[in-house]
């Protein structure tokens, strides 16, 4: 409204000096003019359920179906290409746990996360948020999602244009999959290790113990995917470094690096694997107490959404 | 293994079933609905057959959403869309078809046809107040509030090389979503 009562010259003034903002002095600016900011700073009053260090989850007050929660970065991002990985992962880890207090507690059936990145997708504020929003059946919320007829060359086209523009590697068979199912062969790398370069062995050895003191340290929450990039990474750049040396020893130091790789792969996915066991193991004695409180109709009720699905 | 053979997105990772297909990896596949809301509609799954949404350890649903973000990023950039959603249906009556689960990412464009707006509902103070109390206990309930301190005493290491990365690729990209911004 007051924006509305300036004059030109002072639009075209304030204009001029948003442009000459340096960053940070921007990012202030957003704050003061972001009513989420406010909310965030406890400037506004709001019903809020959840809070972190990164993270705030407050009731929607013009709730989709009630229990409509936002969820919110702390920082101020308009979009969600600001975010970075690591704060990408915490919101929707948060968001996940939200949706299951949802499930458990309000007695709903479902429920839906929704991110909305731009005004045509239905963004209204200048703060990124993630909308979780219990449903039942038939409960009035009108999502819908067409179903078009789009032709098969138009979504080929499409198609590529994605895969070259992500520039992920183009797909290929299913080798981390079965990587990580498949039993080792243990006797084969027994013989080939007799030849493993020196240090590419004590690099395997190394990694071995690295994992393993990771994972000492209250690690379960953090996953492994730190570690497994980093593995990736590496086993990506000494694939170059073998590529590019003396083609006498490539071969040599290929089949031993083939080796490496797999050890060090079977080794990040046993540690996640057994840190997710683990990890459930954990959360069994977290719900043990809710149990006993009568929560046992709500570990029913997530076994029940995930039967009616497969039915 | 029985359900495992039944779902039809494990069929189409197992290429089984023929799909478009634009990235995979050793944990995620992204594919283009054939059927969308908009040309580039696509789905980004776990490889594993999980049902829900809740089921997903965390680092996969941090890994999943990431993915989500790129392809929301690359939509913006190679079909010229006035934006996207990011979309997650958990449960029949939140509209999931498939007991697999996945995460949605919709170009959208002015009067599409998508529907993902909402009338609010008027509650009256009490109803909002046992709603908020409620969410507020069972959260408690879960642990995550202690999961979430832990978290903070992890090391800092893997603060330092992200931020880098991240604002040289993504300059020009947000420059031009700025006057995108609502």
């Amino acid at each position: 409204m007051a924006q509305q009562e300036m004059s030109e010259e002072q639009i075209k003034e304030l204009q001029e000096k948003i442009k000459n903002m340096s960053p940070e002095e921007l990012r202030e600016f957003q704050k003061k003019q972001c009513i989420f900011c406010q909310i965030i700073l406890g400037k506004v009053q709001s019903k809020k359920i959840y809070e972190d260090d990164k993270s705030i989850a407050i009731m929607d007050i013009n709730p989709a179906n009630p229990g409509h929660v936002l969820l919110l970065p702390k920082e101020h991002y308009a979009i969600m290409p600001q975010l970075s990985e690591e704060e990408i992962a915490h919101i929707f880890m948060v968001a996940k746990t939200i949706s299951n207090a949802c499930l458990r507690a309000l007695g709903v059936t479902g429920t839906n996360i929704l991110v909305q990145n731009g005004v045509a997708a239905g963004q209204r504020a200048q703060h990124f948020m993630v909308h979780i929003i219990p449903r039942k059946e038939n409960d009035g919320v009108p999502f819908q999602l067409p179903q078009k007829e789009v032709p098969e060359a138009a979504l080929e086209q499409v198609r590529k244009k994605l895969e070259s523009h992500l520039g992920m590697q183009p797909a290929k068979g299913h080798a981390g999959m079965k990587a990580w199912t498949a039993k080792p062969a243990e006797p084969k790398g027994r013989s080939a290790a007799a030849g493993f370069p020196e240090m590419l062995k004590n690099k395997l050895i190394s990694s071995i113990n690295e994992a393993q003191d990771e994972e000492i340290p209250g690690e379960k929450i953090a996953g492994p995917s730190e570690q497994e990039k980093k593995i990736i990474k590496s086993s990506e750049q000494e694939k170059k470094i073998i590529e590019s040396s003396d083609p006498d020893k490539a071969s040599d130091e290929a089949a031993a690096e083939k080796m490496l790789l797999n050890h060090e792969k079977k080794n990040a996915r046993e540690s996640w694997k057994s840190r997710r066991s683990g990890k459930e193991g954990e959360e069994k004695i977290k719900k043990a107490p809710g149990k006993k409180r009568g929560g046992k109709e709500a570990d029913i009720n997530l076994d029940d959404i995930a039967r009616l699905l497969g039915s | 293994m029985a359900e495992q053979q039944k779902c039809i997105l494990c069929d189409i990772i197992r290429e089984v079933i023929p799909a478009k297909k634009f990235y995979e990896d050793d944990d995620i596949i992204c594919i283009l609905d054939f059927n969308g809301a908009n040309a580039g509609h696509s789905f980004i799954l776990p490889k594993e057959h999980i049902p829900i949404l809740e089921q997903i350890p965390n680092f996969l649903v941090g890994k999943l959403f990431n993915t989500a973000n790129k392809v929301s990023s690359a939509i913006f950039d190679v079909l010229k869309v006035q934006g996207t959603n990011i979309f997650v249906s958990n449960g029949v009556a939140a509209g999931q078809k498939v007991a697999h689960a996945l995460v949605q990412v919709i170009p959208r464009m002015e009067n599409d046809g998508v529907q993902l707006s909402w009338p609010p509902k008027q509650l009256t103070e009490e109803e909002m107040s046992t709603v908020e109390l409620k969410l507020k206990d069972e959260i408690g309930r879960i642990g995550f509030g202690k999961e979430a301190g832990q978290k903070a005493n992890a090391p800092a290491a893997k603060k330092a090389p992200q931020p880098i990365e991240e604002a040289e690729g993504e300059e020009n990209y947000l420059v031009r979503q700025m006057e995108r911004i609502p």
